[in-house]
């Protein structure tokens, strides 16, 4: 018995302790495994656990390692080096943002957001005005993907941060304002110039009118919109 | 428990030779032992506990010295089958807990609670192949092919994705990757070139 509690201990020390070394070794083997070059692979998974040692997110690191591998044919490897070292130091300004609004310990969903965020041309005001309207840390993380995503679709940065700090504001759940960038789309499909999608959305404050669910990116009203973004385009859904 | 004469089976060990080194471990209790056996033989002692007690000090000392070895030693283990599957539990949670980003949430963004069906088409005219590269299956250019629509040139494929932000590409014949015309943004992937971006939400998104 004495023996099976030791090997119990000695299993659950082997498992809990090294997530950060799981995840170096995962994508240095990913690595080799896709042909890469084991020194290429041990810098990469170097970066990797600095950066798991430090507390920050490693999942867009290895993500970001795995896709500059991908493109090799066009990416040489020393550029995905300097990249992942500049996507670290992003992360860790996304943490230190993320701890000055309170949210300590960081998520890592959050700081992984909020680095994507700021990879995108926003400020680190912006990122703090987000998470200090949210209130929970799947809003946070759902508002800056989503205002990130809103400027890289056109929208103005004020526009976007502000559209999620009053969708956050209303209380809406994070599985509505996911759908923005949807509408946005569909709105921009339409030909309806980016003012009028900034307009629409800001009196709208995100998405429109209460309605069923629909297809396409956003929601069918049953009212016609006059103000906030459309429905859906009427695609087929697949997943309704 | 013992042989017949009193002793532990450390101590018989000990007499055996199974612990060779024991005495020059430790030479005082080594002198104990010998001074206990002659007082044995002078019939000024009754012989075992004094000799038992030097022995098995030895052999503790023995034991502590050489704890390490336990751990670098081959061991054999009698292990209950439910508590081996404890133990398997345990290392299922921790990895759950503890493992970062996993493949559910390779982003991690989170809401890697549902996944919903997301259709993507290309129009590719003259390509033989066509493959969809992303976050979501780490960037293989393999694993997602699309297939040839009725349409000559249209290529299509459905993929269960989380709700949240994915980045992505087409692959055409193994070689040349673009963008997706109809994806919700174009970002710069950091080298040089722009990834296309889709954000998925747990209400039915579709792509065309």
């Amino acid at each position: 018995m004495r023996s099976t509690i030791v090997l119990l201990a000695g299993f659950a020390i082997t498992v809990a302790a090294p997530a950060v070394a799981l995840q170096q070794a995962d994508v240095r083997a990913e690595l080799i495994t896709r042909g890469a070059p084991q020194g290429f692979a041990d810098r990469v998974a170097t970066i990797v656990a600095a950066a798991g040692e430090a507390g920050l997110p490693t999942a867009p690191l290895s993500s970001k390692a795995l896709e500059g591998w991908a493109k090799r044919g066009r990416v040489p490897p020393e550029r995905v080096l300097v990249v992942l070292g500049d996507l670290a130091n992003r992360l860790e300004a996304g943490r230190d943002i993320t701890v000055e609004a309170g949210l300590d310990p960081p998520p890592g969903s959050v700081v992984a957001a909020a680095a994507e965020a700021l990879g995108r041309g926003m400020t680190a005001e912006d990122v703090a005005a987000i998470l200090d309207a949210a209130p929970t840390r799947d809003v946070a993380a759902t508002g800056l993907t989503v205002a990130a995503s809103l400027a890289a679709q056109g929208l103005d940065r004020a526009a976007a941060v502000r559209a999620v700090r009053e969708a956050s504001g209303e209380g809406r759940p994070p599985e509505e304002v996911l759908e923005f960038p949807s509408a946005v789309a569909n709105l921009l499909a339409q030909g309806v110039p980016m003012a009028d999608v900034a307009r629409r959305i800001l009196e709208g404050g995100g998405l429109p009118l209460p309605s069923t669910p629909g297809v396409g990116g956003g929601r069918p009203s049953t009212v016609p919109a006059t103000k906030g973004l459309p429905p859906g385009r009427g695609r087929r859904p697949i997943n309704p | 428990m013992n042989r017949g004469s009193g002793f532990s089976e450390d101590t018989h060990a000990y007499f055996d030779g199974d612990r060779p080194d024991a005495a020059e471990r430790d030479r005082h209790a080594a002198d104990q032992f010998a001074q206990a056996t002659a007082a044995f033989v002078q019939g000024e002692a009754v012989p075992g506990r004094e000799v038992d007690r030097a022995v098995m000090a030895v052999i503790r000392a023995e034991r502590r010295q050489s704890a390490w070895r336990w751990f670098i030693q081959p061991q054999v283990f009698r292990l209950r089958p439910v508590l081996a599957a404890a133990a398997i539990f345990v290392a299922a949670v921790g990895i759950s807990m503890f493992g970062g980003g996993s493949a559910a949430d390779p982003d991690g963004a989170g809401n890697a609670l549902t996944t919903v069906l997301v259709r993507f088409e290309l129009r590719a005219p003259g390509a033989s192949a066509v493959a969809l590269a992303g976050s979501f299956n780490s960037w293989d250019d393999e694993a997602v092919p699309l297939v040839r629509g009725s349409a000559e040139d249209l290529w299509t494929v459905t993929v269960p994705l989380t709700p949240g932000e994915h980045q992505y590409l087409f692959v055409i014949d193994g070689e040349e990757w673009i963008p997706d015309p109809h994806a919700h943004a174009q970002v710069d992937d950091g080298f040089g070139q722009r990834n296309s971006v889709i954000i998925v939400a747990p209400r039915g998104v579709v792509r065309s």
